[in-house]
C-alpha cells in the first residue's frame, strides 16, 4: 500500500462516517420530541432535573443507565414507588435503605415536587424497553391489574411496595413474596400490619407504610384476596 | 545526555503533578470499593457520601492524565518540529491555571459544589477557565508547529486530536432541559475523547516514541499512522451510537451502533499489531528495555481493555442486560488503564531519564512495577466482571431487585478493595522510581 492509498482511506472513512453520523443526528432531534414527550416537558420537569443535578443523585444511581452503579437505576423508579414512595425515601432515607446507605438530603418541599415531576416524566420516555428488570415488574403490575380489584392493586404500585416485594415474579426481594398473601394472613391482620409493622413483631423492619386509613383497606382486600 | 532543546524541561512539572493526582486517584478508589463491600454508617455518608468520593476519583483520573498528555505534547514539539516552544513562560502558566482549577473543582465537590453530571462534574464558571487553559495549551502548541513549517503526520494526528478533544468539551457547558439530549451530547464528549479524539493522541505518542526507539522508517510509520487513525474515526464516530440504545433515541441506533462499534477493534488490534512488528527492529544503540517492555504492555493491554472487553458488551442484544453494571466498570478501568495509564507511563519512563540527564538507568523497580501494576489491573478486571455477571443475572435476568443482586457482590468489592492496596503499592514503586531515577545499566545487562 502506498502512503497515498493510506491517506484516502484516512479521508474518506473519517468523512463517511462524520456524514453518517451528523445526518443521523439531525434526524434524531426531530424523533427525540416524541419519543421523549417533548410536549410533557414542562417547567416543573425541568425545575426538576436542576434538583437532580444540584444534589448529585448521578454519582450514586444510574438514570437511562448512565452514572454511578451504587445505586438502583432511576429511569423507572416511578413505576416502582410511585411519587409518595419516592418523596418518602427522600424525606427520610435511613428508614428505607438497608445495609447500603442513601444520605440525608437537605431537599425543600417544591423541590421534592419537583424532582417527583422530573422523575414521572422520565419513566415515560420510550426507551426500547431498557431496563429489563423493570419491564418484568410493569408486566407483573399489569397482571395484578388484571385480577380486576383495583384500586388497591394500582395503590400497590403506587405507594412502592414493588420495591421490597415480590408480586408475579416481579419486585424485590427485602421482604416476603405475596403472590399468595391471602392464603397465609387474614384481612385483619394485614391491615394491622399495614397500620403498625410492628404491632405482631417488634423486630420487623418494614418502614410503616405512607397509606391513609382508606387506602389501607383497599390495599389490604386486594392482599387478602391473592389466594 | 543533555536535552536536545532547553524548553522540553517544562515537561517535568507536568510529569511530576500527574504522578501525584495519580496517587491520590487510587486511594480514593480503594475508598470506594470499601463503600460497597462494608456498611457505612450513616452519619459518614450524610457527611462525604460515595457521590462525592466517586466524582473525586474520576476527575483526578482524567486530569492526571491530560497533565500527562500535555507533558508529553510539549516533550516531543521540539524534537519533531526541530524549535523550541513558542512560550514556556505559557506552559508554565497554563499548568497553574489547570491545576488550580481542578484542586478547587475537587474541594469544591466535598462541600457540594457540582454541576451533576457524571465524569463532568465540574461547574460553572470553572468549566470555562478548563477552557482557557485548554486554548493556552493550543495557541502555544500551534505556534511552535506553525513557526516551524515542517509539516509530519505525526504532528497532524497529535495536533488534530488536541483541537477535537477541546472542541468536544464544548458540548458539556450548555444545560440541557431534555435528559435524554443531555446525555446524547454527554457522550459526544465522553466516548469521542475515550474512543476518537485521545485515541488520535494515544497514535501520535506510540508512533512518535517507535520512531525514536526503533529502525523501523518514518515512511512506514506514518502510512499505518493514516490508516490506523482512519479506522478509528470511522468505526469510532458512528461507533457512538452504541450509547444511544436506551437513551429514547430512534431504534436504527441499534444497528448503526451495533455495527460500527463492533469493528472499533480492528484498529486497536493493527496498533497492536504494528507495534509487535516494528519492536523486532529496536535500535542496537539502546540499551535500556524497559520502554520496549512498556510499550508492548500497553499496545497488549490496551487491546484487551477497550477491543474485547469493549466487544463483549457492545451488541444491543447483550448490552440490553450489561447496561450500566459492574461489565462496564470493569471495561472502563483495563481500557482507561491500558491504553492512556500505560501510555502516560511509557512516555514517562522514555522522558524521565533524558529530564535527568541520563543516558542508561537501572531499571529493575520500574520492570517490577509494570508487571506488579499490569497483574493487580487484569486481576481487578477480573474481580469486576464478576460482580457484574451476577448483577446482570440476579437483576436483570431473574428480576430479584437491585439490592438482591448487590448483597451477592458483596464479597468481590472486599476482595477488590485489596485488591486496590495492592496496586497503590505498585503505583508508590512507579512514582518513586520515575522521581529517584538512578544513573547505570543494571547488574545483570552490565554482564
Ligand atoms: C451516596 C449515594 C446516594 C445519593 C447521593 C443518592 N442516593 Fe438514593 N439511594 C442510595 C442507595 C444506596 C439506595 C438503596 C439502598 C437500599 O435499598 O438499601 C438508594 C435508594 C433510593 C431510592 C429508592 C430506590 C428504589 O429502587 O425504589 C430512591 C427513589 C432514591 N434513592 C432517590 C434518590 C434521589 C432523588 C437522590 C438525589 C436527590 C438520591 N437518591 C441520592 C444512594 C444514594
Ligand atoms: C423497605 C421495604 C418494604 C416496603 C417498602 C414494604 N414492605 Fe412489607 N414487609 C417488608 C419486610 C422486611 C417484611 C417482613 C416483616 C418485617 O421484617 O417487617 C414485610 C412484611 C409485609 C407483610 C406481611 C407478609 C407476611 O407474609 O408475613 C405484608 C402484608 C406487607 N409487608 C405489605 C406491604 C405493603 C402493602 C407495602 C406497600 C404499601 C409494603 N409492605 C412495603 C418490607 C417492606
Ligand atoms: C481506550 C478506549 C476506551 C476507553 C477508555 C473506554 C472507557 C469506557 C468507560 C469509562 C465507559 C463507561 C462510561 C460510563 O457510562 O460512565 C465505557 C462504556 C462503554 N464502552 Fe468503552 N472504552 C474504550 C473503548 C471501547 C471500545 C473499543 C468499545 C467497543 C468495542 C467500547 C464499548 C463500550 C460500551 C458498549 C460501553 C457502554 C456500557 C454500558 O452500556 O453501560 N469501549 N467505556
Ligand atoms: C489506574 C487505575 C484506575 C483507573 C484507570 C480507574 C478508572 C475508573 C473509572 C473510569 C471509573 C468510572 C467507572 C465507569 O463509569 O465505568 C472508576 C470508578 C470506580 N473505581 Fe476506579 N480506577 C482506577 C483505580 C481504582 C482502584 C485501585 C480501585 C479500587 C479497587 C477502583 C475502584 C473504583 C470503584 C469502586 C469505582 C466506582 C464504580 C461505580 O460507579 O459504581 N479504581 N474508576
Ligand atoms: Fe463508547
Amino acid at each position: 500500500m502506498s502512503t497515498k492509498t493510506a491517506r484516502w482511506i484516512f479521508y474518506i472513512g473519517t468523512l463517511i462516517s462524520l456524514a453518517l453520523f451528523l445526518v443521523l443526528t439531525v434526524d434524531t432531534h426531530r424523533q427525540i420530541q416524541t419519543l421523549t414527550h417533548a410536549d410533557r416537558l414542562s417547567e416543573q420537569v425541568v425545575a426538576g432535573k436542576r434538583v437532580w443535578q444540584k444534589y448529585n443523585c448521578n454519582d450514586c444511581h444510574t438514570i437511562l443507565g448512565f452514572g454511578s452503579y451504587y445505586a438502583p437505576d432511576m429511569t423507572k423508579v416511578y413505576w416502582r414507588r410511585g411519587s409518595e414512595g419516592i418523596k418518602a425515601v427522600i424525606r427520610s432515607p435511613e428508614t428505607f435503605t438497608t445495609w447500603r446507605k442513601m444520605p440525608r438530603l437537605p431537599l425543600t418541599d417544591k423541590e421534592l415536587e419537583n424532582l417527583v415531576a422530573f422523575l414521572q416524566w422520565t419513566s415515560e420516555i420510550d426507551n426500547q424497553g431498557w431496563p429489563p428488570q423493570d419491564q418484568k415488574l410493569r408486566a407483573g403490575a399489569g397482571q395484578a391489574v388484571a385480577l380486576g380489584v383495583s384500586p388497591g392493586a394500582a395503590l400497590y404500585q403506587a405507594k412502592g411496595c414493588f420495591a421490597c416485594h415480590r408480586l408475579y415474579e416481579a419486585g424485590g426481594g427485602a421482604g416476603p413474596d405475596l403472590t399468595h398473601v391471602g392464603s397465609r394472613l387474614s384481612y385483619e391482620t394485614i391491615e394491622r400490619i399495614l397500620t403498625d409493622p410492628r404491632s405482631g413483631n417488634p423486630e420487623a423492619t418494614m418502614p410503616t407504610p405512607p397509606l391513609s386509613h382508606e387506602e389501607r383497606y383497599q390495599v389490604g382486600h386486594f392482599l387478602a384476596g391473592l389466594k | 545526555m543533555p536535552l536536545a532543546y532547553p524548553s522540553q524541561r517544562v515537561a517535568y512539572p507536568y510529569f511530576v503533578v500527574a504522578l501525584l493526582l495519580f496517587v491520590l486517584q487510587v486511594i480514593v478508589g480503594i475508598w470506594l470499593a470499601l463503600s460497597y463491600a462494608l456498611t457505612i454508617p450513616q452519619w459518614l455518608v450524610d457527611l462525604l457520601p460515595f457521590s462525592t468520593t466517586r466524582a473525586v476519583h474520576t476527575n483526578l483520573l482524567v486530569l492526571w492524565l491530560l497533565l500527562g498528555f500535555m507533558g508529553s505534547t510539549y516533550f516531543m514539539a521540539p524534537e519533531e518540529t526541530e524549535r523550541e516552544i513558542y512560550s514556556p513562560t505559557l506552559a508554565y502558566i497554563q499548568l497553574l491555571l489547570l491545576v488550580g482549577t481542578g484542586v478547587t473543582a475537587l474541594a469544591g465537590f466535598v462541600f457540594g459544589w457540582t454541576k451533576g453530571k457524571p465524569l463532568l462534574e465540574i461547574p460553572f464558571p470553572l468549566d470555562y477557565l478548563v477552557v482557557v487553559g485548554a486554548l493556552i495549551f493550543l495557541f502555544n502548541v500551534g505556534m511552535t508547529i506553525l513557526r516551524a513549517r515542517q509539516w509530519t503526520v505525526i504532528q497532524g494526528s497529535l495536533f488534530g486530536g488536541l483541537v477535537f478533544l477541546a472542541v468536544m468539551y464544548l458540548f458539556n457547558l450548555p444545560f440541557y432541559a431534555n435528559l435524554s439530549i443531555d446525555w446524547y451530547y454527554w457522550w459526544w464528549v465522553i466516548h469521542l475523547w475515550v474512543e476518537g479524539a485521545w485515541e488520535l493522541v494515544a497514535a501520535a505518542l506510540t508512533a512518535w516514541i517507535l520512531i525514536k526507539i526503533t529502525n523501523v522508517p518514518r515512511a512506514t510509520v506514518e502510512k499505518w499512522l493514516y490508516v490506523e487513525l482512519g479506522l478509528f474515526l470511522f468505526t469510532g464516530i458512528a461507533g457512538t451510537g452504541h450509547h444511544y440504545y436506551w437513551l429514547g433515541a430512534p431504534s436504527y441506533w441499534l444497528w448503526v451502533g451495533g455495527i460500527f462499534s463492533a469493528l472499533e477493534p480492528v484498529p486497536i488490534l493493527l496498533m497492536l499489531a504494528d507495534a509487535w512488528h516494528y519492536l523486532r527492529n529496536r535500535r542496537s544503540e539502546i540499551k535500556g528495555r524497559l520502554v520496549f517492555t512498556y510499550a508492548v504492555g500497553m499496545a497488549i493491554l490496551h487491546f484487551v481493555g477497550a477491543g474485547v472487553w469493549g466487544f463483549a458488551h457492545t451488541l444491543p442484544q447483550i448490552n440490553y442486560y450489561t447496561h450500566g453494571s459492574q461489565i462496564t466498570v470493569a471495561h472502563g478501568h483495563l481500557a482507561f488503564f491500558g491504553a492512556y495509564v500505560l501510555l502516560n507511563l511509557t512516555f514517562f519512563y522514555y522522558a524521565m531519564p533524558k529530564l535527568k540527564g541520563l543516558t542508561l538507568f537501572n531499571e529493575r523497580r520500574g520492570n517490577i512495577a509494570f508487571w506488579w501494576l499490569s497483574i493487580t489491573m487484569s486481576v481487578m478486571t477480573l474481580a469486576f466482571s464478576v460482580a457484574g455477571v451476577l448483577q446482570t443475572h440476579i437483576e436483570r435476568i431473574m428480576g430479584l431487585g437491585y439490592m438482591t443482586a448487590q448483597a451477592q457482590m458483596r464479597l468481590s468489592f472486599a476482595i477488590l478493595a485489596v485488591l486496590g492496596v495492592v496496586f497503590l503499592g505498585g503505583v508508590l514503586l512507579t512514582v518513586v522510581d520515575l522521581m529517584t531515577l538512578r544513573p547505570g545499566p543494571s547488574a545483570k545487562e552490565a554482564a
